[in-house]
């Protein structure tokens, strides 16, 4: 492989060229399954506490996780569903992560979109669903207020038992009454 | 004219510039190399994550090493990760400009060729699964895949309880680590893995809190009935091993400690039961012990049951289309307190409550099974 970093890559025969893009596409799908399903494995073996996820449906790229508010914070005890959609360039590109329990956060917004830098520029390969769940889950209990999407739930944040007191209100609004959870 | 300037060269670094050792450096020794035929046993299960690439998280293949972090990867994965994302090494985020801050590994590959000769068979065998994966492309494909993983694992543990079953109880567990050369690399490293809690490569590590059952003939029932309830140990180990992953707890294991019980499962000696015994009797429907949560239900019980017992006609007869997931026949779980009395179960009860609630004495719960009408 190392003859082949100097050739010129435009003196490569087109229709070769054409070749090699398609058979990495036809392999990217193979791939990518193949590594979804050697996490799922991996999850289902782990005992790992306050977080679990499987396919939602008959596809292996979207699935639906859940996970509880850490202990020792407000969201203790809490219990959010999220979905977790896979493009097929994983784990190259980060998958789409949304709460889909709604969820009062300085880092989420209205629609259960989440700020959080390693599903966009900080993603790496070798996060997989059980980091991503872990660490949306640390996310609750240490948000970043400094570039929140919920800019009430912010500011609210430096008093914890005024926080705690509306996000309680919120869950038994949105999601105990609706049986979201 | 003078030519013996000083030139002060920027590039040159200062002169008293010395390297700072590692406290690792500072205190490492070299190790002995070893002569005589000793040969040290490591659980595969400690080699795992050592041999895995981090990005498609299978065995490393034409492995690449980063220049500067040292971090390995399979060429493909990469090569694709450098392309499409950051110019970073993966693992910890060092810069890596292009290609060129990676090399091949070869002695690397050498070495996991070395410990698993027989990948391409388990590369085969993967292929297989994702095909027929690919095919159905649904949950159901996907959970009897898995299923046909843990069998496979299964046909692994089986070798290794054996082993366990004929080395006097209790005594391999303080067993040292050093021992003398007795099989290949392999062999070794499985009975380690076992005495270690370790696993194989592809093995997860085994649910916590388990509930021993046991499976073996009615006496009422069989021809066998003499001598059926004495089986050997041989026998009890093979299936015991054949059932222990084949049974998977769809209630994950809970934190709390939950107490292990041991359970015997026979056929209900009604006539609608010996129905379901004349279905296996013909197969030798021996003991058969299997590890779950304690928390596991009557409800998983039945279940597997149904499952376990299509497995073994499917393997009856070998050119049967496979019945998994197809109208499983139901069964109803009883417990006999005292001999000749047979309370029927609610599927919701786990098996923990049933040894409570029935059962009290310490030794292995039994269990009949009846086909529901």
């Amino acid at each position: 492989m190392s003859s082949s970093q100097n050739v010129d890559p435009a003196s490569v025969a087109p229709q070769q060229r054409e070749k090699d893009t398609k058979d990495t596409r036809r392999g990217e799908k193979h791939t990518v399954s193949r590594r979804l399903q050697q996490e799922l494995m991996g999850l289902m073996m782990s005992d790992d506490k306050g977080i679990s996820a499987f396919p939602s449906g008959d596809s292996l790229f979207n699935w639906t996780g859940t996970l509880t508010g850490p202990l020792g914070t407000v969201y203790e005890g809490l219990q959010y569903k999220l979905s977790l959609e896979f493009p097929q360039g994983y784990p190259y590109k980060p998958p789409t992560v949304r709460f889909e329990t709604p969820c009062f956060h300085p880092n989420v917004d209205e629609h259960g979109n989440i700020c959080l830098d390693i599903l966009k520029e900080k993603w790496s390969a070798l996060y997989d669903v059980r980091t991503v769940l872990l660490s949306i889950q640390s996310l609750l209990g240490e948000p970043n207020n400094d570039s929140p999407l919920n800019v009430h739930a912010a500011g609210l944040w430096e008093n914890q038992t005024e926080y705690k007191k509306t996000l309680l209100e919120r869950y038994e609004k949105d999601v105990r009454s609706k049986d979201f959870s | 004219m003078q030519t013996t300037v000083p030139v002060n060269v920027p590039n040159v670094p200062p002169p008293n510039k010395t390297w700072e050792l590692s406290l690792y450096e500072l205190h490492r020794t070299p190790q002995e190399a070893i002569t005589d035929t000793t040969e040290i046993a490591v659980s595969p299960r400690s080699l795992h994550s050592e041999l895995m690439c981090p990005i498609c998280l299978d065995m490393l293949k034409n492995t690449m090493t980063t220049k500067e972090c040292l971090h390995r990867f399979c060429q493909d994965c990469i090569i694709t990760a450098l392309r499409s994302g950051n110019k970073e090494c993966p693992t910890c985020r060092k810069k890596l400009v292009s290609k060129r801050s990676l090399r091949p590994d070869p002695n690397f590959d050498a070495l996991i060729s070395k410990i698993y000769p027989s990948r391409d068979e388990y590369e085969a065998h993967q292929e297989r699964v994702l095909a027929r994966l690919n095919k159905h492309h649904n949950q159901q494909a996907l959970s009897s895949s898995i299923e046909e993983g843990l069998k496979l694992q299964a046909l692994n543990r089986a070798q290794r309880v054996r082993k366990h079953l004929e080395e006097p109880s209790g005594g391999d567990l303080g067993q040292p680590r050093k021992r003398p050369k007795t099989g290949s690399d392999e062999s070794g490293a499985e009975q380690e893995s076992h005495n270690s809690g370790g696993e194989n490569f592809c093995d997860p590590p085994e649910p916590l809190n388990e509930v021993e059952l046991v499976f073996k003939p009615h006496p009422n029932n069989h021809e066998d009935s003499e001598h059926g309830s004495q089986t050997s140990p041989a026998d009890i180990s093979e299936s015991c091993a054949r059932s222990l992953s084949g049974w998977q707890p769809s209630v994950p294991p809970t934190p709390e400690a939950v107490n292990e019980i041991e359970l015997v499962f026979k056929p209900h000696p009604s006539p609608t039961a010996s129905k379901a015994d004349s279905q296996t009797s013909d197969r030798k429907f021996t003991r058969k012990y299997i590890k779950t949560t304690a928390n596991a239900t009557v409800d998983h019980l039945s279940r597997y049951l149904a499952m376990r017992l299509a497995l073994e006609k499917q393997k009856e007869d070998v050119a049967g289309p496979p019945s998994v997931g197809t109208e499983e026949p139901q069964y109803t779980i009883y417990i006999a307190p005292t001999p000749g009395q047979f309370v029927a179960l609610t599927g919701g009860m786990s098996l923990e409550a049933v040894n409570e609630k029935h059962w009290k004495v310490n030794r292995p719960l039994e269990m009949y099974y009846s086909l529901k009408k």
